[in-house]
């Protein structure tokens, strides 16, 4: 194989798994930015997409309508769970919410059990996406371009979301200065339901899309959360930017990593986050120490 | 000090009248309640919440069942050793994560001992990678007794490291440098401004955490006869985490109580259902959302606490 | 020789150069107030004081060592004991516990990990003679947390006094403080100030506070020291007049 081939489809594998990990990342760090809460379920989150992804399909026999059907199911259930059980612990410390995230990974992970099964599950890849393309003479699949490309998509969206729509406004104003925002009229707490959904359905619509590749298994949240918190520890609590940045770095790490080093390739990600943290205590991009 | 030789007397009496099955659940707790209690040293006195100490537990069980393998060294002597051994690695551990402060910290101990957890499944030669280390012996001595290999032998080492590590963790809590950690739980920046290099106590408790912690990993590795990598997975430090946050934070006996709790909730529960987790998930939400002092602060509640002094 | 000495002190953030040049001293024996008008670098001047940031240049001299590049403990070990603008405690803890943990600082066996009963007891008999001095000896028991806002700063001044300093450094000792409160404690600071043995540096902006209680001055204006010196010369100095007081006298 030629050289140039090889890197410019490893460069995209690392790019449609960057995707993935920044619906994770970007989801977290909202909730992190906004709320400064830990989200530990994010993991879990992403695992119920991919399974109710996998039944949508099955139901509808359409990946399409999976794709909104998941995010809306998962981003529904995070908002109802800041509703009913998170906002009983704002004023306490961080680590209160650490530690009932946790709680609900496991309580997830048993329901997900209970409900899907212990099989891993296959979902499809919709036809007009199953098909290889030919990228200088290597063969590639489109699903991964589209997945790239939908991690493009999703990012500026978020992006102009945030800066020019009056919900994006609230938002980032809450995240500055709740007690004002209430003050002038907003109800705070329906925000922060509706940040909590918002990041709770992106690690769905990840989720969802993931399915396809790694098929949906029991093993998806403590994955998922971990390579979470490295991108956003990576980036910076809180910044979108660095969530990006998190994600395309460990993605590319994992690319080539499990190349070039695969006995030291998941190594390699926790050396780079603790060099980061070492030098950058609060990440490339975060303010926090 | 009358309660814990009381307690002890009691648990010493156990073997008379319990059947080994039994036994051989009351030593798990025992080892679970000594790795809880050391993890309070750490969340309970330096609100240093650690996401990692599976890693204290996986270096004391991996290091011992080599110990044991590979040496001829008596079984008590191979679990402190394993300890020390955990503690001084711990060290390292602490000066990176002390960079640290609140939940990067957490994370940050969650990525040392996932890093292990990778490391392990790749040195083969330490740790058998995925199979682990099978077959681990319960050396005889010190001085050739066979004592400890045996079953209510080797429950009363873990009784006695236990004991021992109790009266260890509550000494130190109780001495100067237990007010220092009491200092920085309540207001680190002040303790700071007081003179005290509060980093320097930080590494300290953390490296008092880890020994202890690895002595119950060194026992268990004996105990269940192999060692593999989920000792080592994020989902043993959450779980004694959430031991310690049941029992009650900065109580030292708390955890330990949560401990037997958890084993005696997950031995019932697994009776009747195999998805004893989620009732342990729901149930640990419940005591983080009502009872955040955890069951030894459901028990003390009302009457006045006398401070540790 | 001083028991302070700032030499052509300068902290740059940036492009913005927050103190500039700054030189002054502290003698044993005087209370010496650090004045100026918001953004003067009154805080900057603390923090580069007490170790929280770094100089960008010049040099800080305590009792004649350099301590420009110590950390803030290691100041604080050499005799430099601070209070903080927000009121700083151990808000779970009693009263007692606060100055006692203030006083076991200044001990050499203060990390003793086992035992460690000889140094509770003399970190409690200079912790109670604090509480004493201030006047606090009836709420030695009360948590920190529970104590009203005035007994809260004197409690800070009580945990600073427990180190038996050399340098007492406080930071808007004031701030925040209703009129009566603010009243109460300048009565209280006062008397123990003129019961002499005490050197100290005080930051405020409140004027009243600083004639009550400073027999030395020192403003700063724009990150520079325009007046230093008795504080009725430094009242009279047009400088001054001009920069700072100009709405008040």
């Amino acid at each position: 194989m030629d050289v140039l081939p090889f890197l410019v489809t490893q460069c995209l594998n690392a790019l449609s798994q960057a995707a993935l990990l920044f619906f994770l990342g970007c989801g977290l760090t909202l909730i992190f930015g906004i709320m400064r809460i830990v989200n530990f379920a994010h993991g879990a989150f992403f695992m119920l997409g991919a399974y109710v992804g996998w039944s949508a399909v099955r139901l509808t026999g359409n990946f399409w309508l999976a794709l909104i059907a998941a995010p809306l199911l998962v981003g529904g259930f995070g908002a109802a769970f800041e509703l009913g059980i998170l906002r009983r612990l704002y004023g306490r410390d961080g680590h209160a919410f650490l530690m009932v995230t946790f709680g609900l990974t496991l309580v997830m992970g048993e329901v997900i059990r209970l409900l899907w099964g212990v099989e891993a599950l296959q979902v499809q890849i919709p036809a007009a996406l199953s098909d290889i393309v030919f990228i200088l003479d290597e063969p590639f699949p489109i699903y991964r371009l589209f997945l790239a490309g939908s991690g493009i998509v999703v990012g500026l969206t978020i992006w102009q979301f945030l800066e020019r729509t009056r919900l994006g406004l609230l938002i980032r104003a809450t995240s500055q200065n709740a007690e004002m925002v209430h003050a002038l009229g907003t109800d705070v707490r329906l925000v922060r339901s509706a940040v909590f959904g918002i990041g709770c359905g992106l690690a769905g619509i990840g989720g969802v899309l993931a399915a396809p590749m790694v098929t949906a298994s029991l093993g998806m949240a403590p994955n998922a959360v971990i390579d979470t918190f490295v991108i956003v520890i990576i980036g910076g609590m809180g910044s979108f930017l660095g969530s990006m940045i998190g994600a395309l770095l460990v993605a590319f790490v994992q690319v080539f990593g499990s190349y070039y080093f695969p006995d030291l390739a998941m190594a390699f990600m926790y050396l780079i986050m603790l060099t980061i943290l070492v030098v950058r205590p609060g990440g490339l991009l975060g303010k926090e120490a | 000090m009358r309660t814990t030789l009381a307690v002890a007397a009691l648990l010493a009496l156990m073997p008379l009248g319990l059947p080994p099955y039994a036994m051989t659940l009351l030593t798990e707790a025992l080892i679970m309640g000594l790795f809880a209690m050391s993890l309070d040293l750490m969340v309970g006195y330096a609100r240093l919440i650690s996401f990692g100490h599976a890693a204290a537990y996986g270096l004391g069980a991996y290091t011992c069942g080599n110990i044991l393998l590979h040496t001829d060294i008596p079984l008590p002597f191979a679990v402190l050793l394993s300890g020390l051994f955990s503690g001084t690695v711990s060290i390292g551990v602490a000066w990176v994560c002390t960079q640290a402060t609140g939940v990067s910290f957490s994370m940050l101990t969650l990525a040392f001992a996932q890093l292990l957890y990778a490391v392990a499944f790749k040195w083969t030669d330490a740790t058998g990678a995925s199979d682990g280390l099978a077959g681990i012996p319960r050396r005889p001595g010190p001085f050739g007794t066979t004592f400890f290999a045996s079953k209510i032998g080797f429950y009363y080492l873990t009784m006695a490291c236990l004991f021992g590590g109790f009266l260890f963790a509550r000494a130190l809590v109780r001495s100067p440098f237990g007010a220092v950690l009491r200092g920085i739980r309540e207001n680190e920046a002040k303790t700071l401004s007081l003179g005290y290099n509060t980093r320097l106590y930080k590494i300290a408790v953390v490296a008092a955490s880890y020994m202890l912690g690895g002595m119950a990993g060194a026992l268990y590795a004996p105990f269940a006869g192999f060692a593999n990598t989920e000792l080592l997975f994020w989902l043993l430090s959450g779980q004694v985490l959430i031991m310690v946050i049941v029992g009650g934070t900065g109580t030292l006996v708390g955890p330990i109580l949560g401990a037997a709790f958890f084993l005696f909730v997950q031995q019932q529960l697994s009776i009747y259902t195999d998805s004893w987790a989620l009732f342990f998930g729901v149930i640990f939400i419940g005591f983080v959302l009502f009872a955040p002092q955890g069951i030894l602060g459901l028990a003390r509640r009302g009457r006045p606490t006398e401070q540790h002094r | 020789m001083s028991l302070l000495e700032l030499r052509n002190l300068t902290k740059r953030y940036g492009g913005i150069v927050a103190v500039n040049g700054v030189s002054m001293t502290v003698e044993p024996g005087e209370v010496r107030a650090v004045i100026g008008p918001n953004g003067a670098g009154k805080t900057s001047l603390f923090h580069l004081i007490t170790g929280v940031v770094k100089a960008t240049e010049g040099e800080v001299l305590f009792d004649g060592q350099r301590v420009t590049a110590m950390p803030a403990f290691g100041r604080c070990q050499l005799g430099m004991s601070r209070t903080f603008q927000i009121t700083a405690l151990f808000p779970e803890m009693s009263a007692r516990e606060n100055t006692s943990l203030a006083a076991q600082a200044r001990d050499k066996q203060r990390w003793l990990p086992l035992g460690g009963q000889a140094v509770f007891a003399e970190a409690a008999r200079r912790g109670d003679a604090a509480l004493e001095r201030l006047g606090l000896t009836h709420v030695a028991h009360r948590p920190a947390g529970l104590l009203s806002h005035g007994d809260q700063r004197l409690l800070e001044v009580a945990m600073a006094l427990a180190q038996q300093p050399r340098l007492l450094l406080m930071d808007e000792p004031t701030q925040g403080l209703s009129v009566e409160e603010t009243a109460q404690a300048v009565e209280v600071l006062g008397s123990l100030f003129a019961a002499g043995g005490l050197t100290v540096l005080l930051v405020e902006h409140d004027m009243e506070v600083v004639f009550r209680l400073a027999t030395k001055m020192t403003v700063l204006h724009r990150g520079t020291v325009i007046a230093d010196g008795q504080p009725d010369a430094v009242k009279a100095d047009p400088a001054v007049q001009d920069a700072y007081l100009g709405g008040y006298a």
